[in-house]
């Protein structure tokens, strides 16, 4: 089996751990774990905390593939499975897809054949090695806090042996705090790497210019930018493929309600401008601690808003032919589900349309099935989509290590 | 996820690995009972150690064990014995184990009970919201431990690892929990959660 075999990376992962818990935020909430910061007194019995993600394979009978509900003409099947973990995901130039993943703290690589899909493990223990991006041959890693790149990637896959990566960290010089410190990566049509750093805290003051914002590099980690501000944790984004604006998803705080702050869909139009964190959420609500009269002014509010807790992750704009003409530079956007609302929501694959001249955009379900309401349970956890050269729509499920490949075929009603 | 091609992945990565990486736990790829038999020379057969500053296991929530077996294997958690122990045990064996050692039944703590420590360690207990997640009779729950008959000097041992930051792994939440706890607390607690009955 695949999972007694180690890398010599493994040596060099675990020179990495020591750097748990930044002891600065940890000491101003003693005793609180980071998920419960911020949760009122009178809600200190309450049942909710984040739910783990299992670190074992799920059986591949167990895996709700058959639960999966779509419009008329999308069906899904089950395109790669036996990766606990599997996350955001990114495809090589020559078809590999990889995929990154927190706790169990791998990346996998998934080659196909044409009709099955192998999986390997190109790194193992890593710090949530969430972020992988590839571009001009290379993989790029991010976990917390690494920058890896492994070079010439898929002929490496491809001969069974993966080398030494190039470590980026240094370049990259990221803060290293755990609290919403896993990344997203992904190369802009400027050629740059975009890289989040999450609010350390559920909710606290931040600098601007260190936290909560989205960066891009040059390749190699040098000539760091802001791009946004006042971004409390971003797990997804992409480019308009027409505009190059970047649009991202963004988790609003926890414990302040059932009912808000609801989550975000934004646009960024001006370089470096201010999403609101902390002192204005979601549409415009003044933070009850942080936010003074006025706080929501002169930030920029969301595009499109998601419910409340429901964790919009990945993101991306479809571009395909095997889609109907609406779906075109339209967004899907992965929700994992939420854990901070007793009434739970979310577990599945939005679709947002933008509006004409792109200032707005409405959502609605594309994909559902994995959430189980009448139980207030769920099967499954959506958190990356990606688009693939034929059309065809990837999601990852984080919940079941499993990705599901969803295609488009025109229905013949009257046939029926 | 496997074929010719995938063995010889493991090949070439087992050669460029350095001496030492590459062994296998006693237990790996054995049947369910001689694992139990390797694991119990710690942990006792029944998964109530009487080892020092070695947990019980029985009555464990499967999922506490499979996490921490898991950790161990992934080299996400250090340890100098548990750490060659897991490696390549397969996920299988490992859930295996855990539903093993969750059927078996808690013995009672062998150290003698101090009513004022433990009336101590009940008000912190209480004070921390421990049940909140451990639950109220504190049997764990998912990835949560049971700590209700936990061995004290084991218990002892966890929460100072947690917070002078020796025990690492995935899951930070006791890091956090424990930090800046004085070791008089963690004393009380432990002879409080070692010394309650377990159902």
């Amino acid at each position: 089996m695949f999972m007694t075999r180690r890398s010599s990376l493994t040596a060099l992962a675990i020179a990495g751990l020591t750097a748990s818990v930044s002891p600065a935020i940890a000491q101003q909430d003693a005793s609180q774990p980071a998920w419960a910061q911020g949760r009122p007194e009178s809600m200190q019995g309450a049942p909710l905390s984040p739910h783990a993600a299992p670190l074992t394979v799920t059986p591949e009978d167990q895996i709700p593939v058959d639960r999966l509900r779509l419009p008329d003409g999308f069906s899904a099947e089950l395109w790669a499975h036996g990766m606990p973990g599997a996350r955001m995901m990114a495809l090589g130039d020559e078809g590999t897809l990889f995929v990154g993943t927190r706790s169990i703290g791998r990346v996998y690589a998934v080659t196909d054949n044409g009709e099955s899909r192998e999986h390997r493990i190109v790194v193992e223990g890593l710090t949530q090695p969430n972020g992988v991006a590839f571009k001009d041959g290379s993989l790029y890693v991010a976990a917390i806090n690494r920058v890896l790149r492994f070079d010439d990637i898929e002929s490496q896959v491809a001969n069974g042996e993966i080398g030494e990566p190039e470590d980026l960290t240094e370049a990259f010089d990221l803060p290293d705090d755990e609290h919403h410190g896993w990344k997203f990566l992904a190369f802009g049509p400027d050629g740059r790497l975009y890289v989040p750093v999450g609010a350390p805290c559920n909710g606290c003051d931040v600098d601007s210019e260190t936290h909560a914002n989205i960066r891009s590099y040059a390749p190699d980690g040098s000539d760091m930018q802001i791009v946004a501000r006042g971004v409390r944790n971003t797990v997804g984004f992409d480019f308009h493929p027409e505009t190059g604006e970047l649009w991202f998803t963004d988790n609003n705080q926890d414990w302040l309600s059932e009912h808000w702050p609801n989550d975000e869909l934004n646009k960024v139009t001006e370089p470096g401008e201010h999403f609101g964190f902390p002192q204005c959420h979601a549409h415009g609500i003044v933070d009850p601690e942080r936010g003074e009269a006025g706080a929501c002014d002169d930030v920029t509010l969301p595009v499109a808003l998601f419910d409340p807790h429901s964790a919009p992750l990945g993101m991306r704009f479809y571009t395909g032919d095997m889609f109907p003409e609406d779906y075109r530079n339209a967004i899907f956007v992965a929700r994992r589900g939420s854990w901070n609302r007793s009434l739970s929501v979310g577990f599945d694959i939005q679709l947002a349309m933008l509006s004409e001249d792109g200032s707005r955009a409405g959502t609605s379900p594309f994909m559902v099935g994995l959430h189980a309401p009448s139980e207030n349970d769920f099967l499954g956890r959506p958190v990356d989509v990606l688009q693939m050269p034929d059309g065809a729509l990837l999601v990852s499920d984080e919940q079941n290590g499993a990705i599901y490949r969803i295609s488009y075929q025109a229905p013949d009603y009257q046939a029926q | 996820m496997t074929g010719v091609r995938t063995g010889l992945v493991a090949l070439s990565i087992w050669l460029a690995m350095p001496s030492g990486m590459a062994d296998t736990g006693p237990a790996a790829g054995k049947p369910l009972e001689e694992q139990i038999a390797i694991c119990g020379g710690c942990h006792g057969e029944d998964g109530n150690s009487t080892q020092e500053a070695v947990p019980s296991l029985a009555g464990q929530p499967p999922l506490a064990v499979t996490n921490q077996l898991i950790y161990f294997r992934e080299r996400l958690r250090q340890s100098g014995i548990m750490t060659p122990q897991a490696q390549g045990l397969e996920d299988s064996a490992i859930q295996a184990l855990a539903d093993y050692y969750a059927a078996q039944p808690v013995a009672s703590s062998s150290t003698t009970r101090d009513d004022t420590l433990y009336d101590q360690g009940q008000g912190l207990a209480s004070q921390h919201g421990c049940s909140s997640c451990h639950q109220p009779d504190y049997s764990g729950q998912r990835q949560m431990p049971r700590l209700a008959g936990q061995r004290e000097d084991y218990l002892n041992k966890a929460m100072k690892d947690y917070r002078d930051r020796r025990r690492g792994g995935p899951d930070t939440t006791m890091i956090e929990i424990m930090t800046g706890t004085p070791d008089e607390d963690i004393h009380a607690l432990a002879h409080f959660l070692a010394h309650l009955e377990a159902d």
